[in-house]
């Protein structure tokens, strides 16, 4: 599922899967799923077992190892870790590291005003559509969601000098929702 | 009338009429029930067998609804922008809480990249891994 803005852009990553994902491929551009999973930033994983409980609360799981050298996440531990479910529904020992998010009020409205701006920058009304961007990081500052997701809907780049000025918070602020499937992640 | 647009989590953007006073925005009851599911009755706000009483006289404006002031009562968050031509209305916190914290996997429908929709529950009784990701 992804928390593109577009079909076209999500595709354009999907399309360059080799080979191409066969399992259900959503797009999630109002964040229901961040709300519903309380899912504070991507790559995040959820495990879901036969009766519809969550076996595995979001943790985040790189796919492969391309950004190790700023996660400082192996990949291959969610990896192990998923197969062995699978296979025996064997859970992970708790790592103490796991961070469970819920959605406070603040964030609730945080995602409402950050719809209203991503609804009126696509209907081209930036001036208007800033006012709500600027009030939803002001309301969820260390949700990257919201924050680094809207930088495209802002006319901005999301690997530019304002996520890294973000970056530099959310580390500060001992990244928060930054809970990682790999024991031996550094925090 | 004035011709506005209602956001929430779970649909597109929704065309409706409303009444703008100022920095409220009030929509007729009808439309409140349609949207929301909650109908004002003498005995308070209600939707199905549950009722939460009303006590701001503000709420309801010669059979309109005032959109901050009803989410002000069930304690949902809102944003109005008159000027803009956009309400929308959020789902309590304590709402979206409950499933997490219950473990229970909360069912949803979203838009596929290849077209149609898909609901999760229709998976049925599999092992099942969400993975949230973005090209940001």
């Amino acid at each position: 599922m992804s928390f593109d803005d577009s079909i076209a852009t999500a595709t354009e990553w999907f399309d360059a899967s080799d080979p191409r994902p066969t399992f259900p491929m959503l797009l999630d551009r109002e964040l229901l799923l961040a709300e519903l999973y309380g899912i504070y930033n991507v790559p995040s994983v959820v495990w879901i077992d036969e009766d519809d409980r969550i076996a595995r609360p979001p943790v985040i799981a790189p796919g492969d190892d391309m950004f190790r050298d700023f996660t400082s996440i192996d990949s291959s531990v969610h990896h192990t870790q998923l197969r062995d479910w699978v296979k025996t529904g064997a859970l992970p020992a708790p790592t103490g590291r796991e961070q469970i998010m819920l959605p406070t009020d603040d964030e609730q409205l945080a995602r409402l005003e950050r719809r209203v701006g991503a609804f009126l920058a696509r209907d081209g009304r930036p001036v208007e559509a800033e006012r709500h961007f600027e009030r939803a990081v002001q309301l969820a500052p260390m949700d990257w969601t919201i924050r680094r997701g809207s930088l495209p809907l802002r006319g901005d780049d999301p690997f530019g000098e304002k996520f890294f000025a973000f970056m530099g918070e959310w580390a500060e602020a001992g990244q928060p929702g930054y809970g990682s499937a790999d024991p031996n992640a550094p925090r | 009338m004035t011709d506005l647009i209602y956001l929430d989590a779970e649909h597109g953007p929704r065309p409706i009429s409303a009444t703008i006073d100022g920095p409220r925005v009030l929509l007729d009851a009808a439309s409140v029930t349609e949207l929301t599911g909650w109908t004002l009755k003498p005995e308070g706000l209600c939707q199905d067998d549950v009722c939460v009483p009303v006590r701001d006289p503000q709420l309801a404006v010669d059979g309109a609804i005032d959109v901050a002031r009803f989410a002000v009562a069930l304690n949902r968050p809102a944003v109005v922008d008159a000027s803009a031509g956009v309400v929308a209305l959020g789902e309590r916190s304590a709402e979206r809480r409950g499933p997490i914290e219950s473990g229970l996997a909360p069912d949803f429908t979203l838009p596929q990249l290849d077209g149609g929709s898909f609901t999760f529950s229709s998976i049925g009784r599999r092992k099942k891994l969400l993975l949230a990701w973005s090209s940001w």
